[in-house]
């Protein structure tokens, strides 16, 4: 029984160490040894301690804030409500959301006051004596409900604020809406269709799960503020600083810090414009450090789905039909999302990858009163796999076809157009389906007596962009190394020992004679930040062009600084396939998963180990999203306020994991890459649903996957006695 | 404020602090920050340290409650015995980084246990979200102590 640990790695990617050239990243053993500091561990010398007063309710009318309790306790220097700070809303691209709350609070978790004391135990004191009464407010917490026109308004005229993507007449409660395909075609289609399945699919909320509590630090400078703090997009935080605080942009220092983790919950800008905001206000430096209970119930957890998918096929197992209607739960302000479509992009590409025939999609994100939802590691995209890869093996069993094979006759192949009329030189799903399925060993011998074992499989494709814009700097120091500036934080992936990697072969040197060093937003030109799986391209295509540029240098130059424009040879289709094992106790609905083999497209490794980490992290991301990760939000309440309540996978949670690369795939970029750090997260929960659905009969269409469900479709309530 | 007496990373050390607050705290606002605050509620492995030769969460100990007794962070871990770094440095136990000192320490605690192969389990109660594991547990089977 494979219960402890996950074994060694196989298959072309795996065998960490085997790669001369692939040296320990740069930061390697300061991680290890403790040296290595993030945003918390800084000193900010005599900076005040903030403590954030949040309101309880979900949805609450203040009527009054009381802070003489709090001012009078030790160390205390002032208390701030919205009435001392800027009125202007922030958001990444809406910005609807209060600094702190003013009249109303619209989720429980929203900050109403800010303590600030000389220490953080103090201001943590203080902030349990802020009075403030509350008239708890109507208020709605489910999204499809939210949409109807009878539920109470989060928001009266959400149009309004800027950045808006929706007018009045768009109904009630919407963040955004997103359609596409033609939705009169796939009625006719589905009506005459040989085989169809329609079925509705949920998933809780999330958290990135990132261990580093959020934190941030900020000086004010004259007119100027200076903000360092726990950023993956540090030039897109100036911004959006700016046009909260009515500055510009030049006018705010961003000082990014290599991240404790973070998923895309370290693109949440609201605390760190609130803490800009009160520096200026107090003038003097402050620090805020969330509680990890803080960024749990507070910061951009990932948004609930409620996903109805109707697919179709002929009698020759063809698909002729998609119908794809998301709603998301957005929470109580759209502040967190950065697209320009204020939606998720893993909705909105729900028709890649097959041949549907034809299609019709819907995304709506919906206001709820409850703590604002943000973007997770592909966002959207686990959400909507989940719902159309689990479509896919019920229609399957419906025209009578194995799961694989109606996979692999829909599939687009190269040089095919998809529905969006994207046409993909590389398209090569089918060989990442088979290269899962030609992976996966495990037989019948790890079962259990009594159990029952099942198969399942599931698919997943994104495209990756071609390189963005972006900056670099390089320099020669006087000891005759170099140092390479980069505006792009460390996440935890390794992409600055690449850059330096990369820059060390570019100019023929020693990686051990390259520095990297993350420069703050005054240094260096624009840089959308980590995301979208993009800083592998960026940053190697700019290694590139600064290497060029360094070797035409004119004479005596010893440092350089360019601005790279983006590329347009992209993007390229990037897919992953799945293979679970699972063991399933019919007696009580358990659910063992013995083996996880994800296969990935992949043109060019860069760094072996990095890579693989990302396959690995990412699989294991999908397993907590397939059994486990809940933030059991009920009420308007995060009831998962801890790490102990929202259960992440550990070493002992995993099954045996296998990768298979498929090698020789055309990316994009000069170092021809295929990003790989959101795409095994993505497959897995469908993966192994339709691996109990075949080892047991049960589908089960909400997640996390749990016993309980299993043991209750297995056991219906009242047939033998309960 | 409370006067503590310890012997911190093999030095006998005193330090005071408020009666409630954790060893956590006191640890860090002395300057060793590489023992991290997590969860505070002892479930992430974050904030590790060796009490007596045993993992502790530090998050969860009163610092009046190590009056006496002997204290190693990663710190003083990483300095007595390099080769628990060095091997997580080679085989890249990491990513983001923020778990590592915890899983460090726990390694050390597997190490203090006895010879041999190091116990998996140990690693069980740290959570990491960036790597999958499997080179943290890599990094753990080959720190196993050869002397017994």
């Amino acid at each position: 029984m494979i219960t402890g640990a996950a074994l060694p790695l196989d298959g072309t990617g795996g065998c960490p160490g085997g790669d001369p050239a692939d040296r320990p990243r740069h930061d390697a053993r300061d991680k290890a040894t403790g040296a290595f500091r993030y945003a918390a561990d800084l000193p900010c010398p005599g900076a005040w301690h903030v403590t954030l007063v949040r309101c309880p309710h979900p949805g609450a009318r203040i009527l009054g804030i009381d802070p003489a309790a709090a001012l009078a306790a030790p160390g205390v220097r002032a208390v701030l409500t919205a009435a001392d700070l800027p009125a202007e809303r922030a958001g990444r691209r809406v910005r609807d959301q209060p600094l702190l709350a003013g009249e109303v609070a619209l989720y429980s978790g929203e900050p109403v006051a800010a303590v600030l004391a000389d220490t953080r135990r103090e201001a943590e004191a203080a902030a349990a004596l802020v009075e403030v009464s509350y008239e708890p407010l109507e208020a709605v917490f489910d999204p499809v409900v939210a949409l109807d026109a009878a539920s109470p308004l989060v928001h009266d005229s959400p149009w309004t604020y800027p950045g808006a993507v929706i007018g009045p007449g768009d109904g009630p409660n919407l963040q955004s809406v997103v359609t596409d395909g033609d939705p009169d075609r796939v009625s006719r289609a589905l009506a005459r269709a040989a085989h169809v399945v329609t079925a509705t699919y949920r998933t809780p909320a999330g958290h990135q799960g990132y261990l580093e509590p959020q934190a941030w630090t900020a000086w004010p400078d004259g007119g100027c503020v200076r903000l360092r703090g726990t950023t993956k997009s540090p030039y897109r935080l100036r911004e959006q600083v700016a046009a909260t605080l009515g500055l510009e942009p030049a006018d705010i220092d961003v000082e990014p810090v290599a991240l404790g983790g973070d998923f895309g919950g370290k693109g949440s800008v609201v605390d760190p414009i609130l803490c800009a905001a009160i520096a200026r206000a107090v003038d003097h430096p402050v620090q805020l450090v969330l509680r990890s209970s803080e960024d749990l119930t507070a910061t951009d957890a990932r948004h609930p789905s409620v996903i109805t998918v109707s697919l179709a096929c002929d009698d020759d197992a063809r698909l002729v039909a998609l119908d794809f209607d998301a709603v998301f739960d957005g929470g109580a302000y759209a502040s967190a999302k950065p697209v320009p479509s204020v939606n998720l992009h893993g909705a909105a590409e729900a028709a890649l990858g097959y041949r549907f025939g034809c299609f019709a999609l819907r995304s709506r994100v919906a206001y709820t009163h409850t703590v604002p939802k943000g973007h997770m590691r592909a966002p959207g995209a686990p959400q909507t796999v989940f719902a159309i890869e689990s479509a896919m093996d019920e229609l399957a069993v419906r025209a009578g076809v194995e799961p694989a094979e109606l996979r692999r006759r829909n599939l687009l192949r190269s040089g095919e157009e998809d529905a969006y009329g994207h046409v993909w030189p590389d398209a090569r799903g089918i060989d990442v389906l088979d290269a899962a399925l030609s992976g996966a060993e495990l037989g019948g011998s790890d079962l259990p007596p009594g159990w029952s074992a099942g198969r399942g499989v599931a698919f997943y494709c994104r495209p990756t962009p071609a390189p963005p814009a972006t900056a670099l700097a390089l320099s020669r120091l006087p000891d005759g190394r170099f140092e390479v500036g980069v505006p792009v934080p460390e996440t935890g992936t390794g992409s600055h020992s690449l850059v330096g990697q990369q820059m060390a072969a570019a100019l023929g040197t020693d990686p051990a004679n390259v520095e990297v060093r993350q420069l703050p937003t005054s240094a260096l030109g624009f840089d959308p930040g980590v995301g979208a799986s993009r800083v592998t391209a960026g940053m190697t295509a700019a290694v590139e062009r600064l290497a060029a540029a360094w070797r035409d240098r004119p004479p005596g130059t010893d440092s350089l600084r360019i601005d790279v424009p983006a590329g347009d040879d992209g993007p390229a289709l990037t897919c992953c396939a799945q293979v679970a094992h699972v063991a399933v106790d019919p007696g009580t609905g358990q659910i063992r998963l013995l083996e996880l083999v994800s296969a990935v497209d992949v043109a060019e490794v860069l760094r072996r180990r990095s890579h693989q980490m990302q396959i690995d992290g990412g699989a294991v991301m999908g397993i907590g999203f397939a059994r486990f990760e809940d933030l059991l939000e009920d009420g308007g309440q995060v009831w998962g306020s801890t790490l102990g309540e929202f259960k992440l996978p550990v070493a002992a949670d995993l099954p045996r994991l296998r990768t298979v690369t498929v090698v020789g795939g055309k990316g994009v970029g000069p170092a021809n890459i295929k990003a790989v750090g959101e795409l095994t997260n993505v497959p897995a929960a469908a993966a192994v649903a339709n691996a109990v659905a075949d080892a047991v009969g049960v589908r089960l269409r909400d997640l996390p996957l749990s016993a309980e469900a299993v043991y209750w479709r297995l056991h219906p309530p009242g047939r033998d006695g309960r | 404020m409370v006067a503590i007496r310890l012997s911190l990373n093999g030095e006998e050390t005193c330090v005071d602090a408020p009666v409630t607050a954790s060893l956590l705290e006191v640890l860090r606002e002395g300057g060793l920050t590489g023992t991290k605050e997590g969860c505070r509620i002892g479930v992430c492995g974050l904030c590790s340290v060796l009490v007596d030769g045993l993992p502790v969460s530090s998050c969860l100990l009163l610092a009046p409650c190590a009056e006496g007794r002997e204290v190693w962070t990663v710190e003083g871990l990483a300095a007595a015995r390099p080769d628990l770094a060095d091997r997580f440095a080679a085989v890249e136990a990491m990513q983001c980084g923020i778990c590592t000192p915890g899983q460090v320490v726990m390694a050390a605690a597997a190490q203090e246990a006895g010879a041999g192969e190091p116990d998996a389990g140990y690693l069980d109660g740290n959570l990491c979200r960036c790597t999958g594991y499997s080179t943290i547990l890599e990094a753990l089977r080959g720190s196993g102590r050869a002397d017994g």
